[in-house]
């Protein structure tokens, strides 16, 4: 007996929302575990034939190489992901690298101890990320417009701090971070993944990152909800200048240099990494797995297309070409042409 | 007396436009600017001033009309550039410039159909597509040109961005002849109203019968075409162009519309305002030079023009517009 007749008011009467929200559902699910799936494949398909084509790439020199920029770019990406994964975005990420990075040359400058200048540099990144935080969370202010100010005004700032020039002479125990690795595998990854280690505990299994996709998913019903909406947003962006001030750290340990424009193209490699992971730029989704996916795709396809003497320019146009791509193959594949209006 | 309350109404009205605070801003900077370099109202300076304004403003224009429609173009760089390029090297062919200048204008609203082919049909979000295409577009600019410049412009080119009528150039007549077609095109034609109910909400745009791809395609070709037009001047006041031409231009030129009081959310923005924001960062950018004042700190002080200007304008809108708002799950 399963006739809902018996019951006083049938939920078909009011048309029942029921089905429609579980079918909304799975197919939110879907497109989660989609994309990531979509351009691992793609980047497989990649290093088989620039394995075929090149002897090199698969040698353990060129994944270490490969590794040392990619957990730079990855730290960034990560703060990234929750800036969007709260509605946002962050366009001043790289700008906020190259004050950490001058900070950290000022302070090598006037021979400050190891600890010293690493903690000088994420206070700098934190400084930033608490600006925009501030503009952003308790002003209520949009996160592009701010972030674009503030990129014009960090970049400014860092500019001034350097004098325009650039910063020599960084302690041994600073390169420590470059140079030093564990069974082969350069301490930077391994420091990538720990951070990243930790960023995912903190969006799967804190209060607060269930704060950031509520906010994300829904600005207004978090709000009614009582979730403290301005808090959780300045700690998303001083997060984001946190994650931004270690890499500057890491910039500074591999190029043994510090100057102010050294930021410049990971904020946009940020953003593209998290939306080629599959986040909608709209917000309410991150994982951290699928922002992992993404950066490590735009860096092994552009090491591979670099060992393939693929022309240097038309290697960042083949990484945009991947992009679209893979949003388009994923919007396609998820079939949300009628979702999206 | 119910004439003069409404008069005062009005007023009260038009004091909390974003222009009036805007205007306010610029009378108060202008002060400040009078204060510290005299030197800046001379004529000549002036007229250096509108020929500085004309490529932004043109391009500002086309921002606008992306932005009133709710999108974003950070790829406007890269089309100036190409299109530029493009300029220069047919020109120095030998072309002559009844062709070179339809293909340039040809190929900016070309590359702006592409960023809205990828919009309206692939259903990328903006900001992610035309984030693609500038890298695309400039990696193939770069290829194409090796990194090398052209660092001769065809005769032609040269007479266009060349001074005359005491002091100032074709660019400024260009960007008058733009703000005054923008103005008939935004408030007396279908498009452009469609272009402001698209950006306020394409749901209710959709229901009254407002075609999803229509104002899309308008805004980005029409910005395309602008971008291209800008182009032309560019060259012409350079002299010499490259592949990385106005890399990080689109920001200059998001930032004055922005200043301008345009919702980035879409649907509201106005003409007006674009051009007194423009104002601003060209009059604050050359007091500075004026002033003889290091680079960076015209990024300091660009940049803080630009937060006071966003604080001034988007905090009671955004929150009442994010109270209305029902933000779409997608």
């Amino acid at each position: 007996m399963t006739s809902p007749s018996s019951a006083p008011v049938s939920l078909e009467q009011f048309g029942n929302p029921a089905p429609k929200f579980i079918n909304r559902m799975m197919k939110l699910r879907l497109s989660e575990n989609l994309q990531p799936g979509v351009v691992t494949l793609l980047v497989l398909f990649f290093c088989i034939y620039a394995g075929y084509r090149s002897g090199d790439f698969w040698s353990a020199l060129n994944w270490q190489l490969l590794a040392q920029p990619l957990s730079e770019a990855g730290l960034v990406s990560l703060g990234m992901m929750f800036v969007i994964a709260c509605g946002g975005i962050d366009l001043s990420a790289g700008a906020t690298v190259g004050v950490a990075a001058v900070t950290a040359g000022i302070a090598a400058h006037h021979n400050f101890p190891v600890r010293a200048i690493e903690a000088a540099a994420l206070a700098a990144g934190i400084l930033c990320g608490a600006f925009n935080g501030l503009l952003i969370g308790v002003l209520r202010l949009s996160s592009i417009l701010v972030t674009l100010g503030s990129m014009i005004l960090f970049s400014g700032i860092a500019l001034a701090l350097s004098n325009g020039s650039s910063f020599a002479g960084f302690p041994g125990g600073l390169l420590w971070w470059n140079d030093a690795a564990l069974f082969g595998i350069p301490v930077e990854f391994l420091f990538f993944l720990a951070i990243a280690a930790v960023v995912a505990v903190l969006l799967r299994y804190t209060l607060w990152g269930h704060y950031v996709i509520a906010i994300g998913s829904n600005r207004v019903a978090a709000r009614y909800s009582g979730y403290p909406v301005a808090l959780t947003l300045f700690g998303v962006y001083t997060l984001e200048g946190l994650l931004c001030g270690m890499t500057g750290i890491l910039l500074v340990a591999r190029l043994a240099s510090a100057r102010a424009d050294m930021g410049q193209g990971l904020m946009l490699m940020a953003i593209a990494a998290v939306v080629l992971g599959g986040a909608p730029i709209a917000g309410g989704s991150a994982s951290v797995i699928a922002t992992l996916v993404g950066v490590a795709a735009f860096y092994i396809v552009q090491d591979g297309l670099l060992l393939l003497d693929v022309p240097p320019f038309v290697q960042r146009a083949l990484t945009s070409v991947l992009l679209l791509v893979a949003i388009a193959a994923g919007n396609l594949l998820r079939g949300s042409r009628k979702d999206l209006r | 007396m119910s004439s003069s309350s409404s008069v005062l109404g009005r007023l009260r009205l038009s004091f909390h436009r974003h222009e009036t605070k805007l205007a306010c801003l610029l009378f108060v900077l202008g002060i400040a600017i009078a204060a510290a370099a005299p030197r800046f109202f001379s004529s000549v300076n002036l007229a250096l001033l509108a020929r500085s304004m004309g490529v932004l403003l043109i391009v500002s224009v086309g921002m606008l009309n992306v932005i009133l429609a709710g999108g974003i173009d950070v790829s406007a760089g890269a089309i100036l550039a190409v299109v530029s390029v493009v300029l220069v090297r047919l020109g120095n062919h030998g072309l002559p410039a009844s062709v070179v200048l339809p293909l340039g204008l040809l190929a900016g609203a070309g590359l702006g159909a592409v960023n809205a082919a990828l919009i309206a049909e692939l259903q990328i979000p903006p900001i992610v597509a035309t984030l693609g295409t500038a890298g695309l577009f400039r990696g193939l600019l770069l290829e194409w040109t090796q990194g090398e410049w052209e660092s001769s412009i065809p005769p032609w080119l040269n007479s266009i961005g060349s001074p005359r009528w005491g002091g100032l150039d074709a660019s400024v007549l260009a960007a008058a002849l733009v703000m005054m077609a923008a103005a008939w095109i935004l408030h007396c034609t279908q498009i452009g109203r469609a272009l402001f109910r698209f950006g306020d909400s394409p749901l209710a745009a959709a229901r009254t019968g407002i075609s999803a791809r229509q104002p899309i395609y308008f805004a980005y070709v029409s910005l395309g075409l602008l971008t291209a037009i800008g182009a032309v001047f560019y060259a012409a006041q350079l002299g010499a162009v490259q592949g990385n031409a106005a890399n990080g231009y689109e920001l200059t030129v998001i930032a004055a519309v922005v200043l301008g009081g345009a919702d980035i959310l879409g649907g509201r923005g106005s003409l007006l305002g674009t051009f007194l924001g423009v104002l601003l960062l060209s009059s604050l950018q050359q007091a500075l030079v004026l002033l003889h004042v290091a680079a960076f700190w015209q990024n300091i002080a660009t940049g803080a023009i630009v937060l006071l200007g966003v604080i001034l304008s988007s905090a009671p809108l955004l929150h009442r517009k994010l109270l209305l708002q029902q933000s779409p799950s997608a």
